[in-house]
């Protein structure tokens, strides 16, 4: 098992150098005057011979293999390079942004599964009748409308008519409470912040914040776990022991709940983990309708203005998080399922 | 289960509503702007554009500042006097100009304002003069060059990649005797402390002088110089100030920091949310601002800055004209409307390089274009001839837009209505095409790409109906229109490829120069990029009377200069010139005190404003 973690762990920074090289590859088919363009940014700069004496000046123009060993060697100092979009040190800026996105997944990931394994149970057990019918209209609904589309509603019906789910990270006497001495930051995230500074106003405006984008999220991605569950639950009610628990006379709640269900968990546990994977990664549409200030609305701006030392530090971010997240997965799936426990 | 799901609804909604204040006015004291983007660098010197100009122009002041929304008209500001050749703060036929500086002012960390500060203040800008920032304007105005580079250059007879190695240090230590020379004998005496005076020499007159200096030009702003040699700027000594040249933007210790003399003060910038937070300065000289606290937030997604506006948690957003009917008649908002000193043109390349991906087979033989196609007067005549601007102006910019004579903007001085403008005529578009390469445009016909910086759907629509109309002219003419990224555009543009383009320019500072200079003379931005023989045909024809028009100082000598470049633009059909837009702005209704200056970098004049129902 250790040994299992280990080896994958060795294959983490092999994974991250190949994507590294292969976004550097791309970048160098940029010319040196593209990637200029995060650093003169409007027409009114274009003064004489300025531009030129710029790419010099951060070597713009020199070979791509240069300029990534240039890079590889910072990286190895601890040095991502400097987020002309994010206007910091790439890595201070990719951490300062993190906890919005790990929060808004915390908080969508729960009403996701609730829901979706829920209602794939309700659906499952009333296979082929008319609520399973529409359990699977309303998920399927979901699951094909894009989230600016369903994020652009919940903005016009909700806040800008009936005043709910206001867009941003708070409110504007909440942040100066949060930007004052007195509030101690721990976690970066603003509802875990909160109450750990005892203030219950502060975490209640942050969570209502936070509705719009988790009402979408969920509603675009719960499908999925829906589909999941229901299919594995229906195969799980055909299995020998469900019969057993059935005949041996367990009241059909017990067969359920005890026998059917757990097992029928196993697969959803895994896209679950999955689930969570992709929305640390995928945020990035919900962030910006909803103006919150995660990584995803951050990687969009950058990749939007070339601004390519934080593509490649966002990129490698990304990277180690998926292969992490997927290892977690992997791990968490022996654990749950003895039958796959490795050796 | 469904009661937890009832339940978990009731929880949400009521979650939800907690927050909603049925207020008149959501937060009185404060003034919420949402614009896109954010501010580039707090550095009055590196700024150079208007996210970043409209926090400096809070925070720090100018000697002189424009009057109300007069773009001409100017009031003292830091200094106590406008100079003026009537008060005799002008001398020297224009060359010399004299600013009392006013006592008892106080910077926002307590320091008191002198000469002094005024003086370093300009001489640390003209010195670190970065790579693609604004200093090239007071360089101009002051010495007659374009960067300190260039200057440093002519004067010691020796580049600066000559005296410099490539980590910033000397390559002979006996260079260094020379750097201080130079400051000494040129920057130095430049801007000089007279008593309580501040005196500005410049080389010959130079007519937009004031405009350079005045409030809204973050270039020009005042540092406290005590303050500014502890933060770790030039120190205001003549050794080593090239130390302190062109720093990058994020080592310069002004980055993200700001004390100045101005009604606000900076609170914070905070860079991930790109909000910037003001707080008024209850120590401030002239009249206090009604307003507390003032935040500048960039929010680039429209519907979500819309829907703020519309709940009332924004009191005014930037609003592009395309989304008029969106704010127009929503309850509790209105929109405002005025013009800055900008304009839209479609200008041609005479010699556009061989290696260009836009020219077709690069012949004309109907299935492209020669590099020189545009050199012919007859095409660009007929390009002129097939645009139609009035239906392009009520259609697309929904009125929100006017014609002009030539690049020059309403607004400025030598605008001429008047002025002959080429009205929209398929048919002397035909006859220009017959005779455009002695015919043999009309036989053979050709095919060419215009191209437009992508994010602008009036361009894009302008380039499309030219297309429209100049291929109903004849089956054998074809156009393709091309959007390109900014990045692309910026390749294509240094490498002299773009054939045909449609771009914009923003005032710098409200004079005809600023715009002549940037289309018509051979060392302009969008001049340099229309080919060698366009750059030959602006040093014979056009370069003379724009350098003459810039040293005149009577204004009607000045506008009769401008109205001559303006007519030779037109005989030759130099370019095609669009449109200059109108713009709107929409905030509360609870908003008083608005007005517009067209050169204020921002929309909201946040030093007057307050909100009342």
């Amino acid at each position: 098992m250790i040994f299992y973690v280990l080896r994958r762990l060795l294959f983490l920074p092999i994974a991250l150098f190949g994507v590294s090289l292969l976004i550097f590859a791309m970048i160098g088919l940029l010319s040196p005057y593209q990637r200029l363009a995060t650093f003169i940014n409007s027409p009114e700069r274009l003064k004489s011979e300025n531009v030129d004496k710029l790419i010099s000046q951060y070597g713009l123009d020199d070979p791509i293999f240069v300029q990534y060993l240039r890079w590889l060697k910072n990286v190895f100092q601890g040095n991502l390079g400097w987020s002309y979009v994010g206007k910091g040190p790439v890595f201070e800026v990719i951490l300062e942004r993190f906890p919005y996105t790990l929060e808004l997944t915390i908080f969508s990931v729960i009403p996701i599964i609730f829901l979706g394994v829920s209602l794939g149970v309700i659906s499952a057990l009333h296979h082929n009748k008319l609520l399973d019918h529409v359990l699977r209209i309303f998920a399927v609904v979901g699951w094909s409308f894009p989230d600016f589309v369903f994020g652009l509603i919940i903005l016009m019906v909700f806040y800008s008519t009936l005043g709910l789910f206001p867009p941003g990270n708070l409110s504007v006497w909440a942040e100066t409470i949060v930007k004052s001495q007195a509030f101690r930051h721990i976690t970066g995230m603003l509802t875990f912040d909160s109450l750990l500074n005892g203030r219950l106003d502060i975490f209640w405006d942050a969570l209502r914040h936070l509705l719009g984008p988790v009402l979408t999220l969920t509603y675009v991605e719960f499908a999925f776990i829906l589909r999941i569950t229901r299919s594995s639950m229906l195969e799980v009610l055909q299995k020998d022991y469900v019969r057993t628990a059935r005949a041996k006379g367990l009241e059909e709640k017990v067969v359920i709940n005890k026998h059917a269900r757990r097992n029928a968990l196993i697969p959803v546990a895994t896209v679950s983990g999955q689930t969570v994977v992709g929305l640390l990664a995928g945020t990035v549409i919900v962030e910006t309708i909803f103006n919150r200030t995660g990584l995803g609305s951050f990687m969009a701006l950058a990749a939007q203005q070339l601004d390519y030392a934080s593509i490649m530090g966002g990129t490698l971010f990304f990277g180690f998080i998926l292969i992490l997240g997927n290892l977690c997965v992997d791990l968490s799936y022996a654990f749950i399922d003895p039958r796959v426990r490795l050796e | 289960m469904k009661r937890i799901l009832w339940w978990s609804i009731v929880v949400l909604l009521c979650l939800g509503w907690s927050g909603l204040v049925f207020a008149e006015v959501k937060n009185p004291d404060t003034y919420i702007y949402l614009s896109i983007s954010e501010p580039d660098t707090l550095d009055p010197h590196f700024a150079y554009d208007t996210a970043s100009g409209e926090i400096i122009n809070f925070v720090y002041e100018n000697l002189i500042a424009y009057k109300g929304e007069s773009v001409s008209e100017f009031v003292p500001r830091l200094a106590t006097e406008v100079p003026s050749m009537e008060n005799g703060l002008i001398k020297d036929d224009g060359k010399t100009y004299v600013f009392p500086i006013r006592k008892g002012v106080k910077f926002h960390n307590g320091n008191d304002l002198t000469p002094e500060d005024v003086e370093y203040s300009f001489e640390r800008g003209l010195l670190f003069d970065p790579y693609a920032g604004p200093m090239w304007m007071l360089i101009e105005a002051l010495f007659d060059y374009e960067t300190l580079e260039d200057f440093v250059a002519d004067k010691l007879g020796m580049s600066w990649a000559d005296m410099f190695n490539e980590d910033g240090s000397l390559k002979d230590e006996g260079y260094a005797q020379k750097l201080i020379e130079f400051y000494n004998q040129y920057i130095d005496p430049a801007v000089e402390v007279e008593g309580d005076n501040v005196v500005f020499h410049l080389v010959r007159p130079f007519a937009p002088f004031l405009s350079i200096l005045a409030q809204n030009s973050s270039w020009s702003a005042v540092l406290d110089k005590e303050t500014s040699v502890a933060m770790g700027l030039w120190d205001g000594k003549a050794e080593n100030w090239w130390k302190y040249h062109n720093l990058k933007k994020e080592e310069s210790p002004l980055y993200q920091q700001a004390i100045g003399t101005g009604p606000f003060k900076l609170l914070e910038w905070d860079r991930t949310q790109q909000k910037v937070t003001l707080v008024r300065n209850e120590d401030y000289w002239g009249e206090k601002p009604k307003l507390a606290k003032v935040i500048i937030w960039g929010i680039d997604e429209w519907s979500t800055r819309r829907a703020m506006l519309e709940a009332g948690d924004a009191d005014q957003i930037y609003t592009p004209t395309q989304y008029y009917d969106q704010v127009k008649g929503m309850p509790g908002v209105k929109v405002e409307e005025g013009a800055r000193i900008t304009i839209t043109a479609m200008h041609f390349n005479w010699t556009v390089s061989k290696e260009s991906k836009y020219l077709g087979s690069g012949q004309l033989d109907g299935e492209g274009i020669p590099p020189d196609f545009f050199s012919d007067v007859h095409v660009r005549k007929a390009f002129c001839y097939a645009f139609d601007y009035d239906t392009f102006i009520q259609e697309v910019l929904k009125g929100f837009g006017h014609r002009i004579p030539s690049v020059l903007p309403k607004g400025l001085l030598g605008y001429d209505e008047s002025l002959p403008m080429y009205p929209f005529d398929l048919e002397k578009a035909k006859e220009e095409f017959q005779q455009a390469w002695g015919g043999q445009v009309w036989e053979k016909g050709f095919k060419l790409t215009l191209l437009y910086n992508t994010g602008n759907e009036a361009r894009q629509t302008a380039c499309e109906m030219l297309k429209e109309n100049i291929e109903s002219l004849n089956p054998k003419f074809k156009i393709e229109v091309q959007g390109v990224q900014w990045p692309t555009y910026l390749d294509a543009y240094k490498q002299g490829q773009l054939p045909a383009f449609v771009i914009g320019w923003l005032a710098d500072y409200p004079d005809p120069h600023n715009f002549i200079f940037t289309y018509y003379h051979s060392n302009g931005v969008y001049g340099s990029s229309q080919g060698q023989a366009f750059k030959d045909f602006a040093k014979a024809n056009l370069n003379p009377l724009i350098e003459e028009a810039i040293a005149e100082t009577d204004p009607a000598a000045r506008a009769e200069k401008y109205t001559e470049i303006q007519k030779i633009a037109y005989e030759n059909a130099l370019g095609i010139p669009f449109y200059q837009p109108e713009e709107i702005y929409a905030m509360r209704t609870w908003v008083k005190g608005w007005f517009l200056n067209p050169m204020r970098p921002g929309e909201v004049n946040y030093d007057s404003i307050w909100k009342e129902e």
